[in-house]
């Protein structure tokens, strides 16, 4: 018995509905690397609350620091010793919800962001996806801005181009600050 | 990705060896393939329903084969390759699936059955491929090997390039000196390999050398334009590209290699000045030759004017570019349905001309869909680049990428008459068994790049 022309037709656009389906499926899976990672909601007596008014502050002041931080590319050289292969053995959380917490430094470079193939997973609201990259230039510890909505601070200024980092000068990504220790 | 959030957050930083974590990235990865397999039964039953009249179960050994093999390919997976990229294998598998439903719908068409039947030759090309690929992810653990031969790859890859003009060996199909005969019964298309080992050594070459490409050179036009002797390997790959045009007379095959060279490049120095010298080098050649040479002159007079009556008639005129465009406009929205168009009408409808064959029976609708796929395949590959954290895996994953992508550019483009009209083959659809091979190979390397350089973040705040 052939089928009929109705059942073929029904056949046809069930089989591009089904097409379609998977491909959106793929999509919705993938929707964190299109859309971001989705916001971790703040606790309302996390330390953070300060915070805010922190970034805005230093949002409102970055373009004087960016300017700054290109006229003059490494920061001051009494903050301390750069951080290298060699000196710098691990990354400490200064401030922020997980203050206090700590991990060795390898050789290879550190991812920052909300994103979860980051090294550093940061997940607030003042976070890009693909925030800031830490990586050995040289030998030499260099702090990496990716093009992040509310800018990564070292040392008070906000990041213009890969800078070096000196040991102990803290870094600010949103809520969070670390610092590169001995 | 979404999905791993909770396998992430669950888990300790560094999972010892002998802690059994839940594999969510492949439980994910069965899930879509299952699905991926689904569509492709479903796609050989309604081929057989629209052509037949009725279903023969005889041979629904070509969907049951592809599925058999793509899920041992998973469960290789599990064991060596635990945090690949869950979406690349049910992409590749729907692709190859829908492949083998249309060739197998243009040989009920042209009446062909057993080892005369390219849909069963298909199959059995789509299990060695697999295999290929299991082969690949188990001797590959690390992807830094490669990086130890780069001119042992380069090496090869000319070589591959080079065998069919070997006398004896090479054989001319349709005008291009591209095959080798192995045996009596099977033709093998060395470039497709050897686009893979270029891949390899324009990654490792340009990792070592990219700092003097990059800094040095001379300033003109608000450009920095690279010194000559920097300008070397350009030129050698030029070279190299010209002459599989003039020598093997394959215009498709010389765009890819050139292209997949300039976009690694770009990517190793980040200078547009390369992408413009590389360029311009390319089309001043191919002017040149379509000047020149009276293949690649034929092929522009059949793009520029397909629908002259004359240029229609002639010998080895745009016959077949405009009954693909018949078939593609007869398929209209929503096409007339597995089985039920007439794309053998079209010469060659099974290899080069898949994509009109497909155009016809799924219509744009069903023909967006697979270009959305491929959208989907090339941007994990990309994504996988932009994660990787040494250069070299960055560099290959998007190479990789990029040559899937660049080949369907190529291939559809001429078929839709966008570009000229070039010999390649439509990546995983088209009926040849080099294509696949190298394709699958792709797969598995982005597949182990894409577990190597996963990074399990360290620190969660």
């Amino acid at each position: 018995m052939s089928p009929s022309e109705l059942t073929l037709l029904v056949l046809r656009l069930g089989f591009l509905l089904l097409l379609w389906l998977f491909i959106f499926g793929i999509v919705y899976a993938l929707r964190s690397d299109l859309f971001g990672q989705r916001v971790r909601k703040m606790k309302t007596d996390a330390p953070a609350t300060p915070v805010p008014a922190a970034a805005f502050a230093a949002a409102s002041a970055a373009p004087a620091a960016a300017a700054r931080a290109s006229a003059a590319p490494t920061p001051p050289s009494s903050v301390g010793e750069r951080a290298t292969a060699q000196n710098a053995t691990r990354l400490v959380i200064t401030s922020g919800p997980k203050a206090g917490v700590e991990f060795p430094l390898t050789t290879e470079s550190i991812t920052i962001g909300r994103s979860n193939d980051s090294s550093l997973v940061i997940r607030d609201d003042y976070t890009s996806t693909h925030h800031a990259r830490l990586m050995l230039w040289n030998e030499e510890w260099m702090i990496q801005d990716l093009d992040s909505t509310n800018g990564t601070f070292l040392a008070g200024s906000r990041v213009a181009i890969p800078t070096p980092v000196p040991l102990n000068a803290t870094i600010k990504i949103g809520a969070t600050s670390f610092e590169l220790r001995r | 990705m979404t999905l791993n959030t909770a396998a992430t957050s669950a888990i300790p930083a560094d999972p010892g060896p002998k802690v059994r974590v839940p594999q969510k990235m492949r439980h994910l990865e069965l899930f879509l393939l299952l699905i991926a397999c689904g569509i492709n039964a479903s796609a050989v039953v309604l081929v057989q329903l629209g052509a037949l009249g009725a279903i023969d179960t005889t041979l629904l050994y070509l969907g049951v084969t592809l599925s058999v093999l793509v899920i041992a390919l998973h469960f290789v997976l599990r064991f060596v390759a635990r945090e690949a990229d869950p979406f690349i294998l049910p992409i590749a598998t729907l692709l190859n699936g829908l492949g083998i439903a249309m060739i197998y719908r243009i040989d009920i068409a042209n009446q062909e059955s057993g080892w005369e039947s390219a849909a069963v030759r298909q199959t059995a090309w789509s299990g060695l491929a697999i295999a290929c690929a299991i082969a690949v992810l188990l001797i590959i653990r690390n992807h830094r090997v490669l990086f130890r031969y780069t001119y042992i790859f380069g090496f090869l890859g000319v070589l591959l390039l080079l065998l069919p003009l070997v006398p004896g060996l090479g054989r001319e199909i349709s005008g291009a000196r591209v095959w080798i005969s192995m045996g009596s019964f099977a033709t093998f298309q060395p470039g497709e390999i050897a686009k893979i080992a270029l891949a390899v050594f324009f990654a490792g070459y340009l990792v070592r050398n990219r700092d003097s490409l990059a800094t040095v050179g001379k300033k003109f036009l608000g450009m920095r334009f690279p010194r000559l002797r920097d300008l070397g390997p350009i030129l050698v790959v030029w070279a190299l590209s010209m002459s599989v045009i003039i020598f093997q007379r394959d215009l498709g095959t010389a765009l890819l290699y050139f292209g997949l060279f300039l976009v690694m490049l770009y990517l190793a120095t980040a200078r547009m000045s390369w992408v413009i010298l590389g360029v311009g080098l390319f089309l001043g050649g191919a002017v040149l030759a379509s000047q020149t040479l009276q293949y690649v002159n034929g092929r522009f007079t059949n793009w520029l004017d397909a629908l002259n009556p004359a240029v229609y008639e002639a010998r080895g005129g745009s016959f077949q570019l405009v009954q693909g465009l018949f078939g593609l406009a007869k398929g209209g929205l929503l096409g007339t349905g597995w089985g039920q168009g007439r794309p053998e009408i079209t010469p060659v409808p099974q290899s080069d001309y898949i994509i009109a064959s497909l155009g016809e029976e799924l219509g744009l609708a069903g023909l967006f869909a697979i270009l959305a796929l491929y959208l989907l395949l090339v941007a994990r590959g990309f994504r996988i680049g932009f994660a990787g954290q040494d250069d070299f895996g960055k560099l290959l994953a998007v190479g990789l990428a990029f040559v899937i992508a660049l080949q369907c550019f190529i291939v559809i483009g001429g078929v839709t008459r966008v570009i000229p009209l070039t010999g390649l083959t439509t990546p995983f659809l088209a009926a040849g068994g080099s294509s696949l091979i190298a394709n699958w190979i792709i797969v598995a390397l982005l597949l182990r790049l894409s577990d190597t350089v996963r990074n399990q973040p360290r620190l969660v705040v």
